[in-house]
């Protein structure tokens, strides 16, 4: 009795001493953070962009329109967490985008059976990706990297590649730049969907069941979790998060372009690459991504707006996905060298569920 | 220390390395506490097949790391290769090669995808032009080698349909085709017959001879006695990664041979292993069971036994696990759980029903690398955890120091990553996590493989402790000495069926290794 006790003061002793951190952890989950705020210091301080930047109206523009690369960048963790890439997000926001304009244009529908039709449009997408990824067991890079360009395909014939402006509700586009306490709705929106999906991810069996499907798929079966069933529906989450997505693009855009949402696509992987080297260093993860949006989106404002020509924007953002991807896969290698015996860190795309004959090559040395 | 009788076994003197052949002189290698390799000294002729033995964490594997420089042996050691001295703390596996070490792995490192030129060719290099692949040379270039090798195969089959003799025949070729003329260096054969039928072996070792006696070496690990007696020249064996002596095979029997490997004279081992009164439930049942490899399965477990399973790797010891837990899928037969009949269509069924098992291969089918030391005790019980919609995350951290402290997981804190805890500790929280759900059926598959000897110990007292609580214990552990310790009685597995049985008092390991290797069936 008297020894369990001590061992059990013994354990509480060390429970309460434990380290909180070493420093160089500290400044490895918080370095994007920290890199944001010296980026919003530099612009802000700047002489050719320092009147601008700060400006009300570059602020909420900032805020409003990330909020769409935000969520569709969320709309991508989800399934990621699990190790499996959803590309087809943009184009699932996309189609919803397209679907909710073509009802309350040409249809003339109510505003939310509009959402609700373009919600359901988006649903399906996810459905079809899930049974293609989770029941067919196909490559995920490459299946949804085909229902991405089939869906871009789909929008292009259905709108004739017209953009849809006309007969759009005043209230749906005056909710796209509505403000709350001076900051825009939109930004509410995002910061709702990054809570929900955190939640799912954090705070839920099934989100912690993705993480160990993620890390040990064949470990994961083995412990009963359903892992088919757990990525089908991570699937159609994402599904879901992308046609809110799609909503929001139309309800800011006060319309559809055809060629609008698909064109988030790099944006948002960017964001998610970034995202694995903050606040969970190694993880995708919710936070982590949307500091990575914002990180891109006012580095490419704050240039633009000291005079930097267009083609800065693709250079910045090509440059900062391979950065991100260096980054988080380097950091994922280093602990892979605290224990050889890890499988692959699930950085980058060719981690994500395919062969491992990588052993069999290193040993004929090709 | 010395176990065999000098009668039948002698050190034979190392013929001078004029001859050629490889000497290992003083090989050593130390991990952390644990001395893996101790001056391991002895030396391979020209010409010769030299077998090398031991048991489960003797060495074997260590010593062709460190030869082949996968992991270069400490410094003090050398490798003398044809009159060429490296020393071994040097050698990396170009040098290696260039000295002409080749080493074919158990599982022959092939692309069953691909077909047998290439295979060959990607062992060498590719006959180009200007880049592009020369087909015609390629084919007839492993069409030369096919013939020298008399392997019944053509350059343009895909590798998969060979047979797995042709298949380690072409490994084989592959690593040795760049120095057909002036056979040199050494062949390293890990367990090349570790998957074949009694049948196929045969062949396989006709074609070493006839390697052997083109002036090739050849370092034969394996675990069969009598392919080891009937084929190999001389026989090297390691113990706890101490060198044991060399023996000429002619002069070995298998009694001599087991004394050797296992460094015991034929006496009992002290345990705690008791027979378990016949009026204890039986939680498990299999009633005639096919499944996979398994053919006829009778078997039962009774609450508070500790069954151990003998049987070598592919004689269906895992997938009997598998199959009362889900995994693998029963043809014929009926399994029975607390006398109920049951259909376990998959683990979450299974642990339902009360089962919990330690699968094998701790690295890619139990632990979850990239996450932290709770999560991973907890994962197998999540859904308790969860109240009101969140974790109770404090909750968790709570219980995971406790088994922390039960199972004696030595942690610096529950939230670091599963990966900063030796492998022994990390094997606990695998235990941790299923014997917290107090399982009726605890299913152990090789449970302590690659622990040290301290864990190991803790492991098995902890198993103990489960079992004396009423929980019925199936333990499948390669390392026979382990099982006669731990386990209350013992089932032989051999190519799928049971073919002995062995009651408390007369487990003994060299027992076990007789009938697991289908000697002696009594």
């Amino acid at each position: 009795m008297t020894s369990s006790a001590v061992e059990a003061s013994e354990a509480r002793l060390r429970r309460r001493t434990r380290r909180r951190g070493s420093p160089s952890r500290v400044i490895e989950s918080g370095g994007l953070l920290l890199l944001l705020i010296a980026l919003l210091l530099f612009f802000g301080l700047m002489p050719a962009s320092r009147d601008t930047f700060f400006s009300a109206a570059n602020i909420s523009n900032l805020l409003g329109n990330q909020s769409v690369t935000g969520i569709i960048a969320i709309a991508m963790v989800i399934p990621l967490v699990s190790g499996y890439f959803d590309l087809s997000v943009a184009a699932v926001a996309g189609i919803a985008n397209v679907t909710v304009a073509a009802a309350l244009s040409g249809l003339g529908t109510p505003i939310p059976v509009a959402i609700l039709l373009g919600m359901a449009v988006a649903l399906l997408c996810g459905v079809i990706n899930a049974v293609l990824v989770a029941t067919l067991k196909l490559n995920g890079f490459v299946v949804t990297l085909g229902t991405y360009t089939l869906i871009g395909g789909v929008i292009l014939f259905f709108t004739g590649g017209q953009t849809i402006y006309q007969g759009i509700p005043l209230e749906l586009g005056a909710w796209g730049i509505a403000k709350i306490f001076g900051i825009p709705a939109p930004f509410f929106l995002l910061i709702g969907v990054a809570l929900i999906a955190w939640y799912i991810l954090m705070q839920t069996p099934f989100g912690r069941r993705l993480e160990s499907i993620g890390t040990n798929e064949k470990g994961a079966r083995l412990v009963g979790v359903r892992v088919d069933r757990s990525i089908f529906i991570s699937f159609l989450l994402s599904a879901a998060f992308a046609g809110v997505a799609g909503v929001l693009l139309t309800s800011r855009s006060g319309g559809a372009d055809p060629n609008a949402a698909p064109a988030y696509l790099f944006p948002a992987l960017t964001a998610v690459f970034l995202g694995a080297t903050a606040i969970r260093p190694g993880k995708y993860n919710v936070w982590g991504t949307i500091i990575g949006v914002f990180l891109i989106a006012v580095a490419i404002n704050g240039l633009a707006l000291s005079g930097a020509d267009t083609w800065i924007t693709p250079v910045f953002n090509g440059l900062a996905l391979v950065l991100a991807v260096a980054v988080s896969t380097l950091l994922g290698r280093r602990q892979k060298k605290n224990d050889p015996n890890r499988p692959s860190p699930p950085t980058a795309p060719s981690s994500a569920k395919s062969g491992d004959d990588e052993s069999s090559q290193a040993l004929v040395g090709v | 220390m010395a176990a065999a009788d000098p009668a039948r076994g002698s050190v034979l003197p190392a013929p001078g390395s004029a001859a050629g052949g490889v000497n290992f002189v003083s090989l050593s290698k130390r991990f952390g506490p644990v001395q893996a390799l101790e001056d391991v000294t002895f030396d391979v002729a020209r010409g010769e097949i030299h077998a090398l033995c031991g048991g489960n964490g003797s060495g074997k594997s260590t010593l062709i790391k460190a030869v082949s420089g996968l992991q270069p042996a400490d410094k003090g050691g050398a490798l003398i290769v044809d009159g060429h001295e490296y020393r071994a703390e040097e050698i990396t596996p170009v040098l290696s090669a260039a000295a002409g070490i080749r080493a074919v792995q158990q599982d022959l490192g092939l692309f069953h995808d691909m077909t047998v030129a290439e295979n060959i060719a990607l062992g060498s290099t590719f006959p180009t032009r200007l880049g592009r692949i020369r087909k015609g040379d390629l084919h007839r270039q492993a069409d030369a080698l096919l013939e020298r090798f008399s392997i019944d195969a053509a350059p343009t089959d895909l590798l998969g349909d060979l047979g797995r003799v042709a298949q380690t025949q072409v490994a084989i070729a592959r690593v040795l085709q760049d120095h057909l003329d002036e056979p040199r260096g050494l062949l390293i054969l890990d367990e090349p017959t570790a998957s074949l039928p009694i049948e196929e072996v045969e062949m396989l070792l006709t074609a070493l001879k006839s390697y052997a006696a083109a002036g090739q070496s050849i370092l034969y690990v394996s675990h069969r006695l009598d392919e080891i007696l009937t084929w190999t020249d001389r026989t090297s064996i390691l113990r706890d990664g101490r060198y044991q002596g060399t023996y000429a095979s002619a002069d070995l029997d298998e009694g001599a041979l087991v004394e050797l490997i296992t460094g015991r004279a034929v006496a009992s081992l002290a345990s705690g292993r008791r027979a378990v009164p016949e009026s204890s439930d039986v939680v498990a049942r299999l009633k005639d069971v096919d499944a996979g490899p398994l053919r006829g399965i009778d078997l039962e477990v009774r609450a508070g036994e500790i069954l151990g399973i003998a049987g070598l790797q592919g004689s269906g010891r895992t997938e009997l696990l598998q199959v009362m837990f889900g995994v693998q899928r029963v043809e014929r037969g009926a399994v029975e759980l607390d006398g109920e009949p049951v259909v376990l269509r998959g683990p979450l069924a299974a642990m339902n029903a009360g089962v919990a098992m330690v699968p094998e291969d701790r690295v890619h089918e139990s632990s979850f690398a990239d996450m932290t030391i709770d999560e991973n005790m907890s994962i197998s019980v999540l859904s308790e955890y969860w109240r009101g919609g969140f974790f109770r995350r404090g909750r968790i951290k709570a219980d995971s120091w406790d088994l922390a402290d039960r199972f004696g997981v030595k942690v610096a804190d529950v939230s670091d990553p599963l990966t900063s805890l030796s492998g022994g500790n990390q094997q606990k929280v695998i235990l941790s996590r299923w014997i917290r759900r107090e399982p009726r059926l605890l299913l152990l598959d090789e449970p302590t493989q690659g622990v040290d000897v301290g864990a190991r110990s803790d492991i098995y007292a902890i198993v103990r402790e489960v079992a004396r609580a009423g929980t019925a214990v199936v333990v499948v552990a390669s390392d026979l000495e382990e099982l006669a310790l731990v386990a209350d009685r013992v089932v032989v597995l051999r190519q799928g069926r049971i073919t002995a049985e062995v009651e408390a008092d007369d487990i003994h390991a060299y027992r076990l290794t007789d009938l697991i290797y289908g000697k002696d069936i009594a």
